[in-house]
């Protein structure tokens, strides 16, 4: 038995508008700590983790831990029912191969079932190890899709550098390049809107900007976006989603030649 | 005070620096929570040493000066900036916590603007009541004669002490005028009710008159408060604006890339393409606009010229009367403007005709078969051919003047749906290939259509994917067309047709990179060990 009330159901509907374009199908795992999601984009490039914390639910039931597989264009639909405002209920019985979404108007005047057929989805689970990442870059998630966006109308890639002078995404394509820089900057009224850089060596990747345009549509999750770079591992790019848990995207980079060129000599 | 207390004052902060985003100074601190100064700073000392991290803290400096003529400088630093202002005092320097906050403020008269509307509505309480600012209970400095009036008369007794105060203010009036940013050193008077008035506290300490002192400010307060709140939230809105904006606009960019963008072929999906994409948009007016410019010009040559566009793009358009696909002319190369020659428009009319059986790939086997019936309907049909035109141009007219474009007249498909097409195209600077066919042909009713038709779409409009095989198959059809037409064709086709293929391929190509066969993307599974 699972039974998963969430008072600001909005969240829901904007966690999934941030994952389906990258993610088609995913299992939801859900334990006594909370509801969580881990998926791989079908390329294998890219890395989608979620968790919403039991703590952010104001009823949470979840009497065995359960995974439900499901269609998130699908899951998507159905919460698109549900009102910016609505109460969402997320419902499953032990051995159910449905699970039910609820969604109860502020006025409690109307109440929605929405059952949804589960499937079965041989899911990857990845081990993601904590690690040290050379450079965190903090900064306001609105700025970060607006770089992103602009760049790829100039090319397919963005190379993320992060060095003292502060963080420079650029791009090459057959129009020109674009180099943008962001400056660490804390002097705001509201912490959000700050760009805080942490560096412990300068760190330079290349990514392919599909993938981050699709990570920027978590943007309405959250007003800061944090980037998190080292030279061996990918690139996190975390959306806090507030009082709750977060929206975590890995992105493999891209191998730059030159190292290709040098691992075969060493 | 007992350890208990303090520490929910400390959670109190908390609270109010990470939630409220307010800036917490000690005197905001005394005077909410009426404790005295000293206290409410080794408080905020306590929670700053609690909370390293995650919060700025402005200190206040106070010590003499190290320069040549020595005065007591009371100065606020940033946490970073310590260190190094305190090289400037000579010698010991009195380092207390002011302010703890989420970040520091760019104006740093928000860091006083908690406390002066703090005071400003205990000024504003009846006079009646009692308050910490009126009573004077944690200042350093009291006087035993100077008794608070409820009633807010100043008594005459109290007169002769306000002037023996005011003789001792001088004194102090170094340390006390400062800049307004500095705080009083606590051994000195901490009743500064706006610390930009100090020398009124005086008077305020001893009865209600304090009023008038705060009562000039505020006028300041409240165009202070003006001035700051309206900024977060237009902040917030502005930021709002620019989420969403960011989310709309980067579905939008993600078609708009050259490379991965599909052609569209289909006509709904380019209507809605158009509606949720702004940008484009208001280039489609833009360019309309150009077309309706062009339209004028080329009004008067209408029958199978090219029009010539001012710009430099290299799309081409043809407005070709005569229905001819073969005949297209790159506007890049000012190319033979008139080309309707018999034979041309044969073409065209087995190539329309071809077009109806709407199965291409067998187009080639077929073709000879159409032409030679054609060859002699042809003529028979030339001239109707030619009249819709003429028929049309009042119908292109209507176009120009709803702000669409211009020059396509069609008589059987909506002219919105090139319009769109047309203008998609524009758009996007890497497919500069596309051209733009009037095309006559007879239905199955004997009825002359005419219609514009993007090539390279026009056979398999429905498909959404034009793939770069499609297109290559094309432009072998349409090249075996010609070939197999008995007439010469003129140059032009057959150099334009290579662009097209090309194009497609390069298309093609470019998605494919981007469907992460890159050969340089890294894999995650490389990253991250399966569980």
């Amino acid at each position: 038995m699972l039974e998963l009330r969430l008072v600001q159901g909005s969240l829901l509907k904007k966690v999934l508008e941030s994952i389906k374009e990258l993610v088609n199908d995913a299992n939801f795992d859900c334990s006594s700590t909370g509801f969580s999601l881990q998926a791989m984009d079908s390329s294998h490039v890219a890395l989608v983790a979620l968790l919403l914390r039991s703590e952010g639910f104001e009823h949470y039931r979840c009497d065995r831990n359960l995974s439900m597989g499901m269609n998130l264009n699908n899951m998507a639909k159905m919460l698109k029912c549900a009102g910016n405002d609505d109460i969402i209920t997320i419902k499953a019985d032990d051995g159910s191969d449905t699970v039910t979404f609820m969604f109860e108007s502020p006025t409690q005047d109307k109440i929605s079932d929405f059952e949804m057929k589960l499937m079965d989805i041989d899911s990857e689970h990845l081990g993601i190890p904590e690690a040290e990442y050379h450079a965190i870059v903090r900064m306001p998630s609105a700025e970060f899709a607006r770089i992103c966006k602009d760049l790829s109308s100039i090319g397919d890639t963005v190379v993320i550098a992060v060095s003292k002078e502060g963080v420079k995404f650029s791009t090459k394509g057959d129009i020109g390049s674009a180099n943008i820089v962001c400056r660490q900057n804390t002097t705001v009224d509201k912490p959000e809107e700050a760009t805080v850089i942490e560096m412990n060596e300068p760190v330079a990747l290349q990514f392919a900007l599909r993938y981050m345009n699709s990570f920027t549509k978590a943007t309405p999750l959250s007003s800061s976006v944090t980037i998190s770079l080292s030279n061996e591992l990918p690139v996190v790019v975390e959306y806090k989603i507030a009082e709750m848990g977060y929206v975590r995207f890995y992105l493999a980079p891209k191998i730059e030649e030159d190292e290709e060129e040098t691992k075969p000599q060493v | 005070m007992s350890q208990t207390e303090t520490l929910s004052l400390i959670h109190e902060i908390e609270s109010l620096v990470s939630d409220q985003l307010q800036v917490v100074s000690y005197k905001w601190l005394s005077r909410s929570y009426l404790i005295s100064s000293d206290e409410a700073k080794r408080l905020l000392q306590e929670f700053v040493q609690k909370h390293e991290g995650g919060l700025e803290v402005v200190y206040a400096l106070s010590g003499w000066l190290k320069s040549t003529h020595p005065s007591y400088h009371i100065r606020l630093v940033a946490e970073p900036k310590l260190a190094e202002a305190q090289q400037e005092f000579d010698g010991h320097c009195s380092v207390q916590v002011y302010s703890v906050q989420a970040s520091i403020p760019k104006d740093p008269a928000v860091l006083w603007n908690a406390e002066f509307i703090q005071a400003e509505e205990l000024f504003k309480q009846p006079p009646s009541v009692d308050n910490c600012l009126r009573d004077n209970r944690f200042c350093g400095i009291s006087n035993s004669f100077v008794r608070r009036n409820v009633e807010g008369q100043p008594a005459a007794s109290a007169t002769p002490q306000i002037k023996s105060l005011a003789g001792s203010g001088p004194t102090k009036s170094n340390i006390v005028h400062q800049p307004p940013k500095n705080t009083v050193p606590i051994s000195i008077a901490k009743v500064d009710h706006t610390s930009q008035n100090v020398v009124k506290q005086v008077n305020s300490e001893i009865n209600g008159t304090g009023n008038t002192g705060v009562h000039d400010n505020i006028n300041k307060p409240t165009a202070e408060k003006e001035k700051t709140l309206p900024v977060p939230t237009g902040k917030k809105k502005g930021q709002g604006d620019k989420s969403s904006s960011g989310t709309g606009g980067s579905l939008a960019s993600f078609w708009g890339r050259p490379s991965t963008k599909p052609k569209p072929c289909s006509v709904p999906a380019e209507n809605s393409n158009m509606i949720s994409n702004p940008a484009e948009a208001t280039e489609n007016a833009q360019t309309c606009a150009h077309e309706a410019v062009d339209c004028d010009s080329g009004d008067d040559d209408n029958q199978g010229v090219i029009l010539r566009r001012s710009s430099n793009r290299k799309r081409r358009v043809v407005f070709d009367y005569s229905d001819e696909d073969e005949d297209i002319i790159s506007l890049a190369s000012p190319d033979v403007p008139s080309k309707q020659s018999p034979q041309d428009s044969m073409q065209n009319d087995k190539k329309s005709l071809e077009k109806t059986t709407l199965n291409f790939d067998l187009q080639v086997e077929h073709k000879p078969l159409v032409k030679e019936e054609k060859a002699t309907e042809k003529k028979t049909t030339e001239k109707k051919v030619f009249l819709p035109p003429r028929e049309d141009s009042s119908i292109m007219s209507k176009c120009t003047s709803n702000g669409k474009s211009s020059t396509e007249k069609l008589q059987s498909s909506a002219p919105e749906i090139c319009v769109n097409k047309d203008s998609i195209k524009k758009v996007s600077p890497g497919e500069p290939k596309r051209r733009k066919v009037m095309k006559t042909r007879i239905d199955e009713k004997g009825r002359e259509v005419t219609e514009v038709v993007w090539e390279g779409e026009e056979t398999e409009p429905k498909k959404a994917d034009t793939d770069a095989a499609k297109k290559a198959d094309m432009g072998a059809a349409k090249k075996a067309d010609n070939k197999a037409s008995t007439n010469a064709i003129n140059s032009a086709p057959a150099t334009k047709k290579p662009p097209a293929t090309s194009n497609a391929t390069g298309k093609g190509g470019s998605k494919k990179a981007v469907n992460s066969k890159d050969p340089k993307q890294g894999n995650i599974l490389s990253f991250f060990k399966k569980v």
